[in-house]
């Protein structure tokens, strides 16, 4: 488990993040959403250990990411928006940098690669931005972490790879894992990901599995128009609403009217999560 | 209960890694380096050909010295350019997200910049001019053979004490200083390299140029001993000299170390 505690992180005299709490547990693929410039891969790269924080504390499972042990490092697998374009064949490159992850599967590699039709022995900084994404997601899942951070693992990626991607996350991550992934895209993954994270300018406006978000607010997508409803957005066929759940009744979030909902009423959904 | 600092094995499986990255990306271009003197032996010959209209003669020793200095400086340089990747956001975060302790990465670095790529570019410029020297009678000595004449110059010019011992001592203490004077050189460009994110090499000789205008004035403050030493008496000369490279080899070794510590402390603090 990763537990994060009153956790403050600043760029110079600019802050990032302000007290910060909250814990994420394994089995579980949340889902890190945010505006451009809330500190999402900040998050991300502090929850890894590549950024050390201000104040507060994060404990990957007793441990400190910023103390980067190799015990930790090699539960632990960082994939950031932007993936380096490594000399060496996408083969070569499992073989040779899987060996220091314990629990690396080639076999496991090979199976993502092509499950992502990537052709093993193509030169890695040869390959389109795409195709190299692809390689390194697939690398990630076959060192069998238990905690991944994942920014923005969708972009770049074409139609039919963003499925393989949904496929290849639950197909090849453990049941215990933990998958943090932040994302613009929230189409994209929206199928995956429970629970939400939504970031805010230095805070955390919700943390919730979607169980729990559609117990407290009611996603209404017919043409009755609700005046007391949090968020409104017209569509071809009638309307998508949010609306505090009072009658008990179950719907399916959608994730963009959420979002929405949560930057338009800050404090009228954190009253209702806490 | 694991050791998180020093493992054998996955220090071991981390050097091999890393010894294959280098090996693609680096290797080769110290042993290219290396090979600077079998390019300037072929332009030097073409060149004398032409001017001299057909006359064969292969470049003097000195010459190749100069290339051979100047194939180091190069290599020198080079070394900004080994790890400097470290101070890329993609390529440093992967880096320091690879399973292994800072101890272990950084014992590997100086390994690699240290031992192999030095081994590397000798090897390869070395074997070039010796093969060289075998096969063309018009060049007189190979540079490995020129080594130990140009340390009994440096010996001879020195103190005018001509005995064995003393030259064998001379030579060990030449080579000790020169050994920490090369990791000094390597380390400050190795640590330059990964603590700059652009303009590597012009940061290393900025630094150079500060230190360059500091150090006069820093020593001008030094007391300096006025006791004159007499190269007259063979055994005061000798017990000088000692002392004299004594001191330096172990200033040396202190300031190869703080470069390595600086080395070390840089990867532990680096964050992306």
């Amino acid at each position: 488990m990763i537990s994060i505690k009153n956790l403050s992180f600043s760029y110079g005299s600019k802050p990032v993040l302000k007290n910060i709490s909250m814990d994420i547990k394994g089995g579980n693929i949340y889902g890190l959403l945010g505006e451009n410039g809330v500190g999402k891969t900040t998050l991300l790269t502090l929850l890894c250990g590549l950024k050390k924080p201000l104040s507060g504390t994060i404990e990957t499972d007793g441990r400190a990411p910023y103390d980067r042990q190799p015990s930790l490092l090699e539960e632990q697998f960082y994939l950031p928006d932007e993936v380096a374009p490594m000399h060496s064949k996408a083969d070569a490159f499992g073989r040779e940098t899987g060996r220091l992850w314990k629990k690396y599967d080639h076999v496991k590699y090979l199976n993502a690669l092509k499950d992502f039709e990537i052709d093993p022995f193509q030169w890695m900084d040869r390959m389109s931005a795409g195709q190299l994404k692809k390689t390194w997601i697939s690398f990630a899942l076959a060192c069998n972490a238990r905690h991944y951070f994942m920014d923005e693992p969708t972009n770049g990626l074409d139609i039919p790879s963003k499925s393989q991607f949904r496929s290849a996350i639950t197909k090849y991550t453990a049941e215990d894992a933990a998958v943090v992934i932040s994302t613009h895209q929230v189409r994209d993954l929206e199928e995956i990901i429970d629970p939400i994270i939504i970031l805010d300018k230095e805070d955390v406006l919700l943390c919730a599995s979607l169980q729990t978000i559609s117990e407290k607010l009611y996603f209404d997508y017919g043409s009755e128009i609700h005046p007391e409803a949090l968020y409104l957005e017209r569509t071809p066929g009638g309307a998508i609403q949010v609306y505090p759940n009072t009658s008990g009744e179950e719907s399916k979030v959608n994730m963009e009217a959420l979002f929405n909902a949560v930057h338009a009423h800050k404090d009228i959904v954190k009253a209702l999560f806490q | 209960m694991k050791n998180e600092v020093f493992n054998f094995q996955r220090f071991w499986n981390y050097f091999k890694y890393d010894f294959t990255q280098m090996w693609r990306a680096h290797v080769k271009a110290a042993v290219g380096i290396g090979l600077m003197g079998l390019i300037f032996y072929f332009l030097y010959n073409t060149f004398h050909l032409i001017l001299s209209k057909g006359d064969w003669q292969g470049p003097s020793l000195n010459a190749r010295l100069f290339v051979f200095g100047l194939a180091g400086f190069a290599l020198t340089l080079y070394v900004t350019r080994i790890y400097g990747y470290l101070t890329d956001r993609r390529k440093g975060s992967a880096w320091l997200m690879n399973p292994a302790s800072t101890f272990e990465k950084w014992a590997s670095m100086l390994i690699m910049t240290l031992i192999v790529i030095p081994c590397a570019f000798l090897g390869s410029s070395l074997l070039v001019d010796s093969v060289i020297t075998l096969a063309d009678p018009t060049v007189d000595k190979s540079i490995i053979s020129s080594f130990q004449n140009i340390i009994k110059d440096i010996n001879e010019n020195l103190v005018s004490v001509n005995n064995d011992y003393m030259t064998t001592w001379s030579i060990g203490a030449f080579t000790g200083i020169g050994i920490a004077a090369e990791c000094i050189e390597l380390l400050y460009f190795l640590l330059c390299g990964i603590t700059f994110r652009k303009y590597k090499i012009l940061g290393a000789f900025g630094i150079i140029l500060g230190l360059s205008f500091i150090a006069p004035l820093v020593v001008s403050f030094m007391p300096i001993g006025s006791n004159a030493i007499s190269f007259d008496d063979p055994a005061a000369a000798e017990q000088y000299f000692r002392h004299i490279m004594t001191t330096a080899t172990i200033i040396a070794w202190a300031i190869a170390a703080c470069l390595a510590g600086g080395v070390f402390w840089r990867l532990k603090t680096l964050k992306h």
